[in-house]
């Protein structure tokens, strides 16, 4: 029952990461039907940010301020960052092929995926960059926590299970009771109708990017603090966040957040119960099944059009 | 819609013959490419190319490699009097570009030996073309044992100057039995054929001598491993990783502590580099011991830490300058008249001695299987500094 409910614990942990990647995947295929295969390598942006930042401060054994500090400031320039990245990407490699044929745009992506792959391994080296976080405060993200008989929940998963909780919480206030959040809405039913409404469609699509790349600038650092930064670690992370986005049904919100979770907690079920070899295996066998049984997705909605 | 049928029927019965053709074709079926040229060419214009992966997910352990390559060429050209240079070939741990790769260097006249490749798949994909133009490789970490020992060598062109994984199997085993009282070893290989081969040999020694061995796998791609961690029993004595990824076995072994598990963290060679994999208390073979603590090599680290400031001594880089020094003196020694061609070179290559060898002692050259003379592999102890300290 213990390894049952720490199986759990590390699903959602792993599931939180997958949500928020999935969330970017998911909002730009929203709005400007594109798969932004470059995602995953800004979440890689976020964690090489995320360690510039914690260096700046004096890394992991000797920071100058408090390491809860550091760690809020490793999140918050690490999104800030994304961001800009996100905004850049659309800018010059998104916008320019807006009305070509999809397959362009697609491309692109992969171009841009390439590019900043290389350009990291260029700029950073090719090995990995660990924060050490094993050393903040003596331990404390690891070894403090809940401890429950043979269960532990570490104080970093807590920090991870709910930063990512509450920027999911964020996101959803954002898109059901604001403006922007209505013109967001409005824009992934309808850019056309959208636009003759008024409503400012370049505007809406920049904001989307800026918060996809910032969740997945968020994701990277929380990534990064369990495990490294590396230049290829946005590849695996951006099948994976596609995958959870066509789970839950690319395009929803909602659905990204439930396909992120479960593809956690199934990796980690599959991990825990059968063996780590098959977890992979299992993952993407979903993503057929799922692309055969439900193409829309769990929450996904399908694409009627009056003819 | 009957012919659609019929035409997917088609191309599942093609499919599933490549399949079949693809498991039971044997690599020494391949068709050899031909031979490039082996004409003699002035001394002062041989070159020796280095195979190993600059970038990708191994790109640490190249670019290690490539630091002290450079050394070694500027240090021995000025040792043996020669003009050698150093073609830098990235295959990014891709057996099909260690191919590409191979066929580059042997299409070039100049090119007398191959530094590498790196890792075993890469000699096995670049072999049949490098044997067959006669070209010599000396690989500083390629540990398969099947390259050099067993039915399916890959060829008279391949040595190494690092010991292969049938010692550093029953090695590790023995260190675990004896000094650590190991009575369960939890194995989890990478899936990949270097770790598979050699949790394989370490799992058949320790079951030799009574040890539980539990076996597990994980994909490389992987950097979560709570769910396998969860699932090591408590009473563990050892969990060996013999992996390629040194910060994926720190990763692994933080959240052992994370999740309060006691078993001690083994790696093998793969995992041994200092400033990556620094978990306080794992242990981690190598088949090089600690150079930094040779007398005789305190120059030679010195130079080497100059021109790589801030840098840390690893293990792929000083077997790497020892594979260097033996190809540029069997360069020099096939050297006749200012001209040498490959033949020569690979012939002098077994012949090479070296009074005062890198990791130890001296250089004994290689048996009769290319193996390096009285190779053994070393045992540390990570310490809280992260530093390795040899206790085997």
């Amino acid at each position: 029952m213990s390894n049952f409910v720490q199986f759990l614990v590390d699903g959602l942990t792993l599931g939180s990461v997958y949500a928020l990647v999935a969330l970017g995947y998911s909002m730009v295929y929203g709005i400007l039907k594109l798969l932004n295969f470059a995602h995953g390598d800004v979440y890689m942006i976020g964690a090489y940010i995320g360690y510039g930042m914690l260096t700046a401060l004096g890394g992991a054994t000797k920071p100058v301020i408090s390491i809860w500090l550091v760690m809020v400031l490793m999140f918050l320039v690490a999104m800030v960052g994304c961001a800009g990245l996100g905004v850049a990407i659309e800018r010059f490699a998104y916008r320019p092929l807006r009305n070509a044929p999809r397959i362009a745009p697609l491309i692109s992506a992969l171009g841009v995926s390439f590019f900043l792959e290389y350009s990291a391994q260029l700029l950073f080296g090719a090995s990995h960059r660990q924060y050490n976080a094993f050393a903040f405060g003596g331990g404390a993200l690891f070894f403090k926590g809940i401890t429950w008989g043979p269960l532990h929940i570490s104080l970093l998963r807590i920090v991870i299970i709910c930063s990512a909780v509450l920027l999911m919480i964020a996101l959803t206030l954002l898109v059901n009771r604001t403006q922007m959040g209505k013109a967001m809405r409005a824009t992934s039913y309808d850019r056309e109708a959208a636009a003759m409404m008024g409503i400012d469609v370049d505007r809406i699509i920049v904001v989307t990017f800026i918060i996809g790349s910032a969740l997945a600038g968020a994701a990277g650092v929380m990534f990064a603090l369990r495990a490294d930064a590396s230049p290829l670690m946005g590849f695996n992370a951006g099948l994976k966040g596609f995958t959870a986005a066509v789970i839950g049904g690319i395009g929803s919100i909602p659905g990204a957040m439930l396909g992120g979770i479960l593809l956690g907690l199934f990796e980690a079920f599959t991990q825990g119960y059968l063996s780590g070899q098959w977890s992979d295996l299992f993952v993407f066998a979903i993503l057929i099944v799922m692309m055969i049984v439900r193409p829309t997705g769990l929450l996904g909605k399908a694409d009627i059009k009056k003819v | 819609m009957k012919s659609r049928t019929g035409l997917f029927a088609l191309l599942v019965a093609f499919a599933a013959l490549a399949v079949v053709a693809a498991a039971t074709a044997s690599p020494a079926k391949q068709a050899r490419p031909v031979a490039a040229s082996a004409a003699a060419v002035p001394c002062s214009s041989a070159k020796i190319a280095l195979m190993a992966p600059l970038t990708g997910d191994a790109g640490f352990l190249g670019v290690e490699q490539l630091s002290w390559a450079k050394y070694a060429v500027a240090v021995q050209n000025k040792l043996l009097g020669l003009k050698v240079g150093l073609y830098q070939g990235d295959t990014q741990l891709d057996p099909a570009l260690a191919s590409t790769l191979a066929q580059k260097y042997v299409s070039d006249p100049k090119t007398m030996a191959i530094i590498g490749p790196s890792t075993s798949g890469g000699v096995v994909a670049a072999g049949p073309t490098l044997d067959a133009a006669g070209l010599v490789a000396i690989s500083p970490s390629a540990t398969r044992t099947s390259l050099t020992i067993g039915g399916a060598t890959v060829g008279k062109f391949f040595y190494r100057d690092v010991p292969n994984d049938a010692i550093q199997g029953p090695s590790d085993a023995n260190y675990m039995i004896k000094s650590l009282k190991a009575k369960k070893v939890y194995i989890i290989d990478d899936q990949e054929t270097y770790s598979t081969g050699l949790a394989d040999a370490a799992g058949a020694a320790l079951k030799a001598k009574g040890v539980t061995v539990i076996r597990d796998s994980v994909s490389q791609s992987v950097t979560d491993f709570s769910s396998i961690v969860t699932k090591i029993p408590g009473d563990t004595d050892v969990v060996f990783l013999p992996w390629q990824q040194p910060p994926q076995a720190q990763t692994f072994a933080q959240q052992m502590a994370e999740q309060g598990k006691k078993a001690k963290i083994f790696g093998s060679d793969g995992t041994n580099a200092p400033g990556k994999f620094t978990f306080k208390g794992a242990y981690v073979s190598n088949f090089a011991p600690d150079i930094t603590g040779i007398p005789a090599d305190k120059a030679l680290v010195a130079g080497w830490l100059k021109l790589n400031p801030g840098q840390k001594v690893g293990s792929f880089g000083p077997p790497t300058y020892g594979a260097v020094q033996i190809a540029m003196q069997a360069i020099k020694q096939a050297c006749v008249g200012g001209k040498v061609t490959r033949a020569a070179v690979m012939a002098q290559v077994p012949k090479v001695r070296i009074k005062q060898w890198l990791l130890g002692g001296s250089w004994g050259g290689f048996t009769a299987t290319h193996d390096p003379v009285g190779a053994k592999f070393y045992i540390f102890q990570i310490q809280g500094d992260g530093s390795y300290k040899l206790v085997g």
